[in-house]
């Protein structure tokens, strides 16, 4: 990454800094928990049932977390070196190896809270072919235990797939399916409370579906509305940590109750007529994972071309994939939730069916989509995707880069490439 | 007839149909441009060159192509192929795919017992056919094979696309040891034992614990040791490719175990499938180093 790494973006709500205060609060309670108190902690990936660690009061730190916290410090560079030191091949996947790397590496002094004490589990979806391997290797390095959660095809193919979720999701999401994540949900929850001593209740759990629908719904409002009003009055700058963040914490009275919030500030600006630039031209979306690393990247176009965006997976992907009729069942309905999310949004034709609709819903005029070189998971089905969108009139374009490891992303280089398209495609 | 695609199937029913046609191969030189438009970098090299003469319509005589889950490349393939299908970029046999699920677990193998019924059930095979199916196939799996003689080189890592890299094992006066991609997708693996409750389960069961596969929870270490040892080999060349994404994390363990072994080894990592980038000489010139 050249001088110009790490452009902080610009905040314009007021429950943004509550969000990033609140975060660090709760990183710090976590380091306490887990660290000075040697409380059970789990390593999760992002795809996996929060909701059962959540409802046992035992605390996670999210891969994907852990990884953009280490990535935030500047020392993905430092550590995927030590992966290569340590006989890894160089191209090894990035996304999800973050934490491992930093494992690896042994370095006390220089990794987030020293580096991380011995879990009670790592718990992930085998969703690619990576990805197991990472967290056998993971738990073996941390002397602890990998539960794997298996990722069952799906032959039930609905590109509409996000208009029925919420309400017909046993046949949305395949029954065989649900049934095998409950099961498999069922085995993590006797482990857990086998390690802990904690105990697990459904009334608990049913309670959280409930404090979720409702958190997910405010989320889901100001989706609809950022997507109808003209100007954008949020950034997905701003959209991604409001979402992001309550919910790693969702079904808490704080998550509930700042999507409420941050809904009403979007409302409000949207009854204002502000909007994230000064002269909106443009309106763009972002496909892929954040760049953690350059969050101002996201914000560099407004002023210069009026190009905003307006879209990123984040937000309004808080509908179909968490919103839910519980219908009595709640096990059966968080297992609905976790059973699809990374197919949804990775391959078709429940990428491309999502992300052409939200195209049209939002108004976009361009595409600027994530392709991680070393990443099979992460660059699937964005070929399908993007002429799905250029079919519908919406321009792609594709960049090479990676959302975490910061060596192969120039914020200047970027920045210029996006201009240089908009103005190709006689947009700007 | 009925193709297969990818590794880990229940082969067993595919030939009580009496209509497999084999694995689904391609020319694997040949240039993709329409898969290209298509398919990712990452996906293994493979999956273009089947995807291109797919759309070609080189497969359109087939009626079914199983896919397998136990492969990332193999199942996110099969997504692809519907989606082309259903969009009408492409025709061809019908897209099927066979749920391996490998975690060493009750809740698995149960999952993989009712996908080998259900995969039955579709094909129209009952139980006295896949019998008859797995005992044949367990006939041909008792065939004593003769300990390896001579000079002998394990090429491990990555299927080859045909017998370019032990053709260059051979020149070094070794007999290799190794995998093509055709032979990876039509092993049968071990014994099926028949003393289960159905054939069924029995298949299931087999399937569940193998130890081959990229999703398998197999000791790598272990593994390429026992590869060692059955090979009789003297010499090791661990080839993977730059699209390998799961065994590349086997990599440091690997390498301990060929150390532990004291046998020479040439590792290779991130290497052209096709072998134009100079892998032949390179093989070749490491096993002319070690030869005795």
């Amino acid at each position: 990454m050249n001088s110009s790494e790490n452009q902080r973006s610009r905040k314009t709500l007021a429950c943004t800094a509550e969000a990033t205060a609140f975060q660090k609060r709760f990183g710090q309670d976590l380091r306490r928990r887990v660290i000075d108190e040697g409380e059970p902690f789990a390593i999760v990936q992002a795809d996996t049932p929060h909701e059962i660690f959540h409802a046992m009061d035992i605390p996670i730190i999210t891969n994907q977390w852990w990884s953009a916290y280490i990535s935030a410090k500047q020392l993905s560079s430092r550590y995927f070196d030590a992966m290569v030191e340590a006989g890894y091949p160089a191209n090894s996947c990035k996304y999800c190896s973050l934490g491992l790397a930093c494992t690896l590496a042994n370095e006390p002094e220089t990794a987030p809270w020293g580096g991380l004490p011995t879990p009670t589990v790592l718990v992930a979806r085998l969703t690619c072919d990576c990805i197991q391997q990472v967290f056998g290797q993971w738990s073996q390095a941390l002397g602890s235990e990998f539960f794997p959660i298996e990722a069952p095809a799906w032959e039930d193919k609905d590109p509409d797939w996000f208009a029925h979720s919420k309400s017909d999701w046993e046949r949305v999401y395949q029954p065989d399916r649900i049934a095998q994540m409950v099961r498999e949900m069922r085995d993590l929850i006797s482990l857990l409370e086998n390690r802990t001593g904690r105990k697990f209740e459904e009334a608990r759990l049913h309670h959280l579906m409930e404090q979720i629908n409702v958190q997910e719904g405010f989320i889901w409002e100001a989706a609809q509305a950022i997507g109808a009003a003209r100007p954008c009055p949020v950034s997905i700058a701003e959209q991604m940590p409001n979402t992001m963040i309550p919910q790693w914490h969702r079904g808490s009275d704080w998550a509930v109750a700042h999507a409420r919030k941050f809904r009403d500030e979007v409302l409000e600006r949207i009854a204002e007529g502000k909007g994230a630039a000064s002269n909106e031209k443009l309106r763009l979306m972002w496909i892929g994972a954040g760049v953690w690393h350059d969050p101002g990247f996201y914000q560099s176009m407004e002023e210069s071309l009026g190009a905003v965006f307006v879209w990123s997976m984040y937000m309004p992907f808080a509908g179909p994939a968490y919103i839910r009729d519980i219908k009595g069942k709640p096990m059966e309905a968080l297992a609905s939730r976790v059973a699809s999310m990374n197919e949804t949004l990775h391959l078709p034709p429940w990428m491309n069916g999502w992300m052409t609709a939200e195209a049209a819903r939002c108004g976009i005029d361009a595409a600027v989509m994530l392709l991680p070189p070393d990443n099979r998971l992460s660059q699937s089905g964005t070929k399908l995707t993007a002429i799905a969108l250029e079919a519908a009139g919406v321009p792609v374009l594709m960049i090479d880069a990676d959302m975490v490891d910061a060596k192969i992303w120039d914020h200047d280089r970027m920045v210029a490439m996006v201009s240089g398209f908009l103005a190709e495609r006689g947009l700007a | 007839m009925i193709a297969s695609i990818g590794p880990l199937l229940p082969l067993e029913i595919l030939e009580a149909t009496g209509r497999y046609a084999g694995p689904l191969l391609a020319d694997f030189d040949a240039p993709t441009p329409v898969a290209r438009r298509w398919l990712e970098s990452k996906f293994a090299p493979w999956a273009p060159c089947v995807l291109e003469r797919w759309a070609a319509g080189a497969y359109d005589g087939i009626e079914t192509a199983v896919f397998s889950r136990a492969d990332d490349t193999a199942q996110r393939l099969y997504y692809y192929i519907c989606e082309l299908r259903r969009r009408g970029h492409i025709k061809g046999p019908e897209p099927v795919i066979f749920d391996l699920a490998q975690i060493p677990r009750q809740s698995s193998l149960d999952r993989t017992i009712a996908q080998v019924r259900s995969l039955a059930d579709r094909l129209g095979v009952d139980d006295a056919a896949l019998g008859n199916a797995i005992e044949v196939s367990n006939q041909g799996r008792s065939t004593i094979v003769e300990p390896p003689v001579g000079l002998n080189c394990l090429l491990a890592g990555t299927p080859t696309p045909d017998g370019r890299l032990g053709d260059a094992v051979r020149r070094a006066g070794f007999v290799p040891h190794g995998v093509t991609l055709e032979e990876e997708w039509s092993d049968p693996g071990p014994q099926v034992d028949l003393s289960c409750s159905t054939p069924v389960e029995a298949l299931g069961r087999q399937l569940h614990g193998r130890t081959a596969g990229p999703r398998s929870f197999a000791d790598p270490a272990e593994l390429m040791a026992a590869k060692v040892r059955a090979a009789g080999a003297s010499a090791v060349v661990l080839w993977r490719i730059e699209e390998d994404e799961a065994y590349a994390w086997h990599l440091p363990a690997e390498r301990r175990a060929l150390e532990e072994l004291g046998v020479p080894h040439l590792v290779m990592t991130r290497r052209d499938w096709l072998g134009r980038d100079g892998a032949p000489d390179e093989i070749r010139k490491f096993l002319e180093g070690v030869k005795p």
